[in-house]
């Protein structure tokens, strides 16, 4: 479903990504995980064309899309969703025109069709008749529910997750996660899901990718990287600072 | 110092490259893509309905101290009648697109800039482009559009109300004879003066609506970005204001010129 193929990508004077390599398989949900600052959301937006990299490609399906421009992305994005860190709600629309506008954007005109899918939606996230409802009224989980009934609305083939637990309590967390394995299971769609929290990865992944200083560390699923001895791996998993405890040692 | 100044005029250049990028993709969208008429009527609304106020003060009070001011130099010379005439041959030429410019690229720019602004920081713009909806499409053609053809008619608006007021000042307390007064305006103002001022407001629409929507797409760095969008996109739409009137002056007297 997706390849990613040698990617490269400098922001200032920092080399976010180093030559990444990565298949994901369709229907599969994979996490990519990595320290805050790895380029895990930068490698995310290269495979909705939301940015462009330096060298390497970007495959969908067995379309590249690494050249394309804004306009012949268009056709891409209507297959791949994406959930943003902060759900990115469009604060001048209600719930309800948020989870609608992509429905109006691909041209159906019916307020019957587009009234029972935005209800569908809200369903699927748990937010069944919050229609009417402003952004700035909710919640940081209930605006990315209300982000990811917008993804869905569309019925996307991919779904991208940034960061769906930062920012969460862990009920809330928790809950996004049953979510994602959820809609996983029901819309049968591909998962990439970006994050650093464990819990997140553990719950919702079939194989996770760790980033680590610009490149695929490790891909493989839950068991082998719980089972890794690699340092780098286990400081990640028991949530370590190497760089800590060598310099407390050392005093 | 020369390091500087060259590093100004890269910059400089820099700008105006990305602004005529940016006035590339917009025709092309205005061509390619369907026009949102609902978000056009918006911006109509948000551009020309919500400047009413704005305008109209600008225009009345202008045209009313511009004849306070006409009539004490012209009253020394025996010349009170002709009041009306250099105060509306004023108004259309330089004193109302200019006014009404820089009036409108501090309230309606400045919104422009800091909307625009902080969707691209809240990821809302990524959350458009991530939605199959071109930027360009949804947010600067409307705007665009919306200027261009408000700017004319709130500079029209400005420019009548200023000559009412003028009318009011001068004959009603300065006690200019009414008929005189007309006359003298009739007769100096031309056609040509019409098309100038609505060139200018053309001009001064385009501008502002450009340097506004580049601001907010260029906005960066979170909250501090935001607020230096408007800021600089206020600060630059009157300044290129005040340049362009300049030469938009010297061109549209060859194109218009006086006495023909």
């Amino acid at each position: 479903m997706i390849t990613i193929k040698q990617l490269t990508k400098t922001l200032g004077s920092q080399r976010v990504l180093q030559g990444v390599d990565l298949e994901i398989v369709r229907g599969e949900t994979c996490v990519v995980l990595g320290r805050s600052g790895s380029g895990k959301s930068v490698l995310l937006k290269h495979l909705i064309g939301l940015m462009q990299p330096d060298s390497g490609e970007v495959w969908i399906g067995d379309e590249n899309i690494t050249n394309l421009s804004e306009r012949q992305l268009g056709p891409i994005r209507k297959k791949v969703g994406m959930l943003f860190q902060s759900g990115a709600l469009f604060d001048s629309m209600s719930v309800g025109e948020n989870i609608a506008f992509p429905l109006r954007e691909a041209g159906i005109k019916s307020a019957k069709e587009i009234s029972e899918r935005v209800a569908e939606a809200l369903e699927m996230v748990d937010l069944a008749g919050e229609e009417r409802k402003m952004p700035e009224n909710l919640s940081g989980g209930m605006r990315k529910r209300v982000g990811l009934a917008r993804t869905i609305v569309g019925r996307p083939a991919c779904i991208l997750y940034d960061e769906p637990t930062t920012g969460l309590d862990p009920i809330a967390s928790d809950s996004i996660n049953r979510l994602i394995r959820r809609l996983q299971k029901r819309l049968q769609v591909t998962s990439v899901v970006v994050t650093h929290d464990m819990r997140t990865a553990f719950t919702t992944a079939d194989r996770i990718a760790m980033l680590h200083e610009g490149r695929i560390y490790f891909h493989g699923n839950a068991d082998a990287l719980n089972a890794s001895t690699d340092p780098v791996i286990a400081d990640f998993i028991e949530g370590r600072a190497r760089e800590v405890e060598e310099a407390t040692h050392r005093e | 110092m020369v390091t500087a100044l060259g590093r100004a005029a890269l910059s400089f250049i820099s700008y105006i490259g990305e602004l005529a990028i940016l006035v590339y993709d917009t025709i092309r969208a205005m061509m390619v893509a369907p026009i949102r008429w609902r978000l056009f009527s918006d911006q109509i609304v948000e551009v020309g309905w919500r400047s009413q106020f704005v305008v109209i003060v600008t225009g009345m009070f202008t045209g009313a101290v511009l004849t306070a001011q006409t009539f004490f130099q012209f009253a020394l010379l025996g010349m009170k009648s002709g009041t009306g005439s250099v105060v509306a041959v004023s108004l259309f030429r330089e004193l109302g697109p200019v006014l009404t410019g820089l009036m409108v690229a501090g309230r309606v720019g400045a919104a422009i800039a800091a909307e625009i602004g902080t969707m691209k920081v809240t990821e809302q713009i990524d959350a458009l482009r991530s939605l199959a909806v071109h930027p360009i499409d949804y947010l600067a053609v409307p705007r665009v559009l919306a200027l261009i053809i408000s700017m004319p008619l709130l500079v029209a608006e400005s420019i009548g109300l200023g000559i009412c007021a003028s009318y009011f000042v001068g004959v009603h307390i300065l006690g200019i004879s009414g008929p005189f007064f007309l006359e003298n305006l009739y007769r100096y103002l031309g056609a040509r003066d019409i098309k100038m001022a609505l060139c200018k407001a053309f001009c001064f629409g385009v501008v502002i609506a450009f340097v506004s929507c580049h601001q907010g797409l260029n906005a960066k760095d979170g909250a501090v970005g935001v607020g230096r969008a408007p800021t600089e996109a206020v600060v630059i739409s009157s300044l290129a204001i005040l340049v362009l009137n300049f030469f938009l002056t010297l061109l549209l007297n060859v194109i218009f010129p006086y006495g023909q």
